[in-house]
């Protein structure tokens, strides 16, 4: 029997040679340490062992014996650590799944730094080093390079820090619980067979070898009900045992017959004409959606190629003509160019998640999701089930970007294993899992021609896009193009091409990123050709009243005023500088209530809202605190379940417009209240007359749901007024199915990026990245620059590393691992300046709109028009990896 | 299970640091008997009197990294361990482990495909995505190999002792490259004791640089672990092992045959950087591995010139 000391007690360990560390740590209760590569290079399950930070997730646990460990759990435990501190006093963190392991490593940093050198400040390069070992899907990583420094340095040696993050405290000491960390007594371990085949029909499915196997309380079917498998990795079936362990042995028991059929792989293979068929025409409705809310009209499908979607274009025949005739006359001004994006996977580090139970004829289901009433509501439509017979709990989510909306199969395995085995059931995915089969943003190929007039205004566009969609439809790239530059004719396609991979789904302002890719880098090239200021430019033909001053703001900006002119340099390192503009739709949702109360003295806000590291706690804390003169911390905010009067889905950016405007309109009533039945008013010259109220007042309820904004000042309108009669009717139907309301005025962000290449090793390294972002007042102004940090860096990674790579010909998933996915880490975090213009949503309630998207939306085109502004070679595809580089400058194809 | 896990799983594994093998215990690659050799193993530096060091095959990276004298001595050395996975993984990853770690492959990689090295017939690769593929197709499998400090112990001549060899070079330890199905020539339960590095040379100047696209934590696309000794402006000596380009590291003797002897320049090591492509054979997407190799060597170069 061997032993080992966590957290100053003795362990047993156990004797299996195989046993690692985290599961052993984990099991014990001590779940702040968290699994999410398992390859060792994200870090999310660093502890000490003796005193060395070292990654959990393959350390062999007999590797302990004798050693002593220390987890988050005992960090800080008596008195916050500096670096926990400092973490929380500088917003550090999003959604906090990577928190522990970086504090755990940055606590020995912090320490031995102090030992050697005192109260000296270490370098970015050296936080960045010491932190290599961490990568952080939020991008938190400007407040982490603040955060360590500054412990570093001693600034958090005493004081108390103010955390702008409502739930900062229980992230630094690893207390916070997400949907993986949840543990029932009894509970069992869900595990899903996959296809391994691309396509198949299944016959003479038999769970029965599954069932037989001791340990194993449940054994379900997952396949549909025409018994095919369009993709690797289609649910079979799913078992739930009394370990994983049990549960891997018992799929791998499952007996089956695929019978194969031709599978086609890919955007360019799927559209060939002798191309296997994915959906016959009688299963077209089985395909995936990789929108946000309903499909739009019926679209025509034509083998695996679905449309011609156009409802967005605008006198597409003037725009094709006018275009031929460009081309015919050989028209210098004309830009066209075929651009590529790459599938982005979305890689939360919590994987999605559910762990379901049966109280009773309750079902009660932890979710790691993006919207808990949304999903509550549709498991009760599925299971026939009344509202009040399932509650969706999500206190912590550990990132979703999109992926985590709808019910997802974890949920629905998690639910049918436990109905089966009668005991709890937690399915979470593998990394593999996550990395392959849980959406993604589809790669796309871009057709785009662009036409200035004689008179140097844009006078027609037409962009083609074909998205590599997998098993799912309704991509939407193409069509976003009409709402911004306003042209004489606009000619706008999306197709989806359907092929047997797994089915993308919605992604951080789904679509936005690709069009921009595509729209900001042909007004960058007419900019060079017309010789005009791409600014300028812009200026001239985006008259959105937000981004003019937007504009404006980055033309004032000294690296855009100095740079130097375009391919210019020759040595070895070339920097460029280059610009682009994004919008997102400022969405908000009819029926989103906030209930406040007073609850023995104290505010409580309540919302069946969730929070996924976009900091809507403090959002609705901050904005009950202001009004009553008090402090967050103040406020006690109950979100996260399904229960509480409904909260609209973390999507589509609306979350901030839609729970703020009611929320203030439940302050005025609570205040009412608080003032009619006050038994007795404050001394006159109180200091803090609302704190007394409160604190005297009786238990008081009250509740608002999100009333209608005010008129907007003139010029100030929807952005789906720019698409006419369309964008009208697109608007209403948005409102009438989905509940959400496209309000007037235009979230929007422009970025200035300074890139270094260097031209010997094809690297790319984003020095400077400067956003400037129009949307409204800030009502949690350090979150919203961690939003703004994150969703360039997330960016970044999109322009530069990320790219989900498939075998051509099985359709397997090769980077289903973070070692091949690659996420950007630290050192790949730029100096950050943000400009917030909080004007232009006056007329919103509380004059706050949402971040998220519309911040991420223009960094890829910025780089790559920073990349042609150093280099002079404009690159069409991202990721712009090593090898593209290369190719580019030596004028050839890359592979 | 894939037949080929199957066949594999007959032989024991060793177990050092746990690190890769850990990995491919998760994912199902590795399957069958271990033995966990973390305890027993060498962990000692020890030095001769003419200052040539033994490095025991249990040293963790992060102790090449770390240890003053092997920096002094082996500059190549203790750069290439600075520069391989993460702070937590140098931490527990051990010489003798990184040496005879597994293929990166991400067909190898994935116990659902069968792939030369797991018994089956044909490289998927090579007919499939081989993007972090070989530039120099030696072999049937087109997985370059996986070891940073296999390239550094080629650049310095060090030889390695097994439980029932001694006196191995790298190319004894890891052969020619022609062989697909092993990542090295150890025997089934032969087991590497230690390293032994000669005596650095007077005057020598070292380094270790790979080419990726983040700015840490990557697995090489190309990584060159340099030597170069350096007098009255001229070349004595150059010393150049790549690896990330074929399936074993390679010495790039022509690069190293032009420079002898030649001035210390730009001018010269640009000229000769060209040569590192000789005898290069890329596959469909790996031209750009070249490039990137050739940009190392001039790279490197100029700074030990510098």
């Amino acid at each position: 029997m061997t032993t080992t000391t966590i957290n100053g007690r003795p362990l047993v360990l156990p004797d299996d040679p195989d046993a690692l560390l985290i599961d052993v740590i984990r099991d014990g209760g001590l779940t702040g340490t968290k699994l999410v590569c398992g390859s060792g290079v994200c870090g999310a399950c660093t502890v000490l062992l003796d005193g060395a930070p070292v990654v959990s997730c393959l350390l062999p646990a007999q590797a302990a014996a004798g050693k002593s460990l220390t987890t988050i759990e005992s960090v800080g435990a008596a008195g916050l650590h500096p670096v926990q501190k400092a973490f929380m006093a500088h917003d550090a963190l999003q959604c906090g799944f990577c928190t522990p392991g970086f504090v755990v490593e940055a606590t020995a940093f912090h320490d031995s730094w102090r030992a050697t050198k005192g109260a000296a400040t270490p370098s970015r390069e050296e936080i960045a080093a010491a932190l290599s070992g961490h990568l952080c899907r939020c991008g938190a990583y400007e407040g982490i390079y603040r955060a360590v420094a500054e412990a570093c340095s001693g600034r958090f040696d005493g004081i108390e820090p103010i955390a702008p993050r409502l739930e900062a405290r229980d992230k630094v000491t690893g207390l916070a619980r997400y949907t993986v960390d949840i543990h029932h007594d009894g509970q069992l371990e869900g595990v899903i067979l996959r296809a391994h085949v691309a396509h198949a029909r299944i016959t003479g499915l038999d769970l029965a070898p599954a069932r037989a196997i001791t340990g194993v309380a449940a054994v379900v079917p997952l396949l549909d009900d025409d018994n095919m498998v369009r993709f690797v990795g289609a649910p079979i079936a799913a078992v739930a045992a009394k370990d994983r362990r049990t549960a891997l042995k018992a799929i791998a028991a499952i007996r089956f017959k695929p019978e194969p059929l031709p599978a086609v792989i890919g955007l360019d293979a799927a559209r060939r004409d002798d191309a296997p068929i994915v959906f016959e025409k009688k299963d077209r409705k089985r395909a995936g959606n990789v929108s946000e809310g309903a499909g739009g009209a019926p679209v025509s499908w034509k083998g695996n190629v679905r449309g011609p979607s156009a409802p967005f274009s605008q006198k597409a025949k003037q725009a094709r003509s006018w275009l031929d005739e460009a081309r015919a006359q050989r028209n210098p001004l004309l830009v066209e160019e075929t651009f590529r994006v790459s599938t982005q996977q979305h890689a939360s580090l919590e994987p999605h998640a559910a762990v379901a139970r049966f109280d009773g004829d309750q079902l009660i289901v932890h979710i790691s999701t993006q919207a808990i009433h949304e999903n509550m509501e549709k498991i009760a439509k599925r299971y026939g089930l009344p509202h009040d017979k399932v509650r969706v709990i999500a206190d912590h989510v550990g990132g979703g970007f999109g992926s985590k909306g709808s019910v997802g199969l974890e949920t629905i395995a998690a639910i049918e294993l436990a109905r089966a085995a009668k005991a709890p059931v937690r399915v979470a995915f593998d990394r593999e899992e996550e990395l392959s089969v849980a959406g993604y943003r589809p790669a796309a190929e871009l057709k785009l021609s662009l036409l200035p007039s004689a008179e140097g205004r844009l006078k027609a566009l037409s962009l083609t896009a074909h998205a590599d969609t997998g098993a799912a439809v309704n991509s939407l790239i193409a069509g976003l193009a009409r709402l911004i530059y306003p042209a004489e004719a606009k000619e706008l396609v999306d197709f989806d091409v359907l092929s047997n991979l797994p089915p993308g789904a919605p992604f951080r302002g789904p679509g936005g990123p690709p069009m921009s890719f595509a729209l900001e880098q042909a007004v960058d090239e007419a900019a060079l050709r017309m010789k005009i200021d791409p600014i300028q430019l812009r200026k001239l033909w985006d008259p959105d009243p937000n981004r003019q001053r937007l504009y404006d703001w980055a033309s004032g900006l000294d690296v855009w005023k100095n740079r130097k002119p375009a391919a210019s340099q020759t040595g070895r390192y070339r920097r460029g500088i280059g610009v682009a503009t994004g919008y997102w739709l400022y969405l908000w949702q009819t029926n989103s209530s906030v209930e406040l109360a007073v609850e023995g003295g104290r505010i409580v806000a309540s919302c069946a809202v969730q929070d996924i590291g976009t900091g809507t706690r403090s959002v609705i804390a901050n904005t009950v605190a202001k009004a009553f003169d008090l402090e967050p911390q103040d406020v006690d905010v109950r979100i996260g379940r399904s229960n509480l009067p409904r909260g609209p889905g973390s999507g589509g950016s609306r979350v901030t417009a839609s729970v703020v405007p009611p929320t203030l309109l439940a302050i005025d009533k609570l205040k009412a209240e608080i003032t009619r039945t006050a038994s007795r008013t404050p001394a006159p010259g109180s200091n803090a007359p609302w704190r007394e109220m409160i604190a005297a007042s009786p238990d008081i309820t009250v509740s608002a749901r999100r009333q209608e904004d005010g008129k907007p000042r003139p010029g100030v309108r929807p952005a789906l007024h720019e698409a006419g009669i369309m964008g009208r009717v697109f608007g209403w139907v948005l409102r009438l199915m989905n509940h959400m309301v496209v309000g007037a005025g235009v979230p929007s962000s422009v970025q200035v990026m300074e890139v270094e290449v260097d031209t010997w090793l094809g690297h790319v390294r984003v020095l400077n990245a400067y956003t400037g972002l129009a949307i409204g007042k800030l009502a949690a102004p350090m979150l919203a620059r961690s939003q703004a940090a994150g969703a360039v860096i997330q960016g970044i990674g999109y322009a530069l590393y990320e790219a989900r790579e498939t075998d051509p010909l099985s359709g397997h998933i090769l980077s289903g691992s973070m070692e091949d996915y690659r996420i950007p880490g630290i050192a790949d975090m730029p100096k950050l300046d943000v400009h917030f213009d909080e004007a232009g949503f006056e007329h919103v309630p509380g004059g706050s709109v949402g971040i998220g998207e519309v911040a991420t939306v223009p960094t890829s085109p910025a780089i790559a028009n920073a990349i042609r502004d150093a280099i002079g070679v404009r690159l069409t595809e991202i990721p712009f990896r090593p090898d593209r580089l290369v190719a580019a400058l030596k004028g050839r194809d890359a592979a | 299970m894939s037949v080929a896990v199957m066949t594999a799983s007959l032989t024991p594994e060793f177990r050092a640091g746990g690190t890769d093998f850990s990995e491919r215990r998760r994912s199902g690659v590795s399957q069958g008997m271990l033995i966990d050799i973390s305890a027993t193993g060498d962990k000692m530096i020890t030095w001769d009197a003419d200052g040539a060091a033994r490095i025991g095959a249990l040293t963790t990276i992060a102790t090449i990294a770390t240890d003053a004298r092997i920096a002094a001595a082996y500059p190549g050395i203790a750069a290439s361990a600075q520069g391989l996975a993460t702070p937590q993984v140098r931490h527990v990853a051990t010489l003798g482990g990184n040496l005879a770690q597994r293929s990166r492959c991400w067909y190898f990689r994935r116990a659902d495909i069968d792939c030369l090295k797991k018994g089956g017939n044909t490289c998927p690769s090579r007919s499939g995505n081989h993007l972090y593929g070989v530039a120099f197709d030696l072999g049937d499998c087109v997985a370059p190999h996986p070891s940073t400090m296999a390239a550094a112990l080629l650049a310095y001549d060090a030889t390695i002792t097994t439980d029932r060899r001694s006196g191995l070079t790298v190319a004894g330890l890891l052969g020619d490259g022609s062989v697909a199905h092993a990542d090295h020539t150890l025997a089934a339960g032969e087991m590497i004791e230690s390293i032994a590095l000669p005596a650095p040379l007077e005057g020598e100047r070292a380094s270790y640089k790979r080419a990726i696209s983040r700015t840490y934590a990557e697995w090489p696309l190309v990584e060159l672990c340099a030597r170069v000794v350096i007098a009255d402006g001229k070349f004595q000596l150059v010393r150049l092992a790549a690896g990330g380009v074929a399936p074993v590291p390679l010495r790039l003797s022509a690069v190293e045959a032009q420079l002898s002897g030649k001035i210390a320049n730009a001018a010269s090591i640009a000229e000769a950087a060209k040569a590192a492509s000789s005898g290069a054979k890329p596959l469909p997407m790996t031209a750009y591995k070249l490039d990137l190799l050739q940009g190392l060597v001039r790279d490197m170069l100029e700074r030990l010139s510098g």
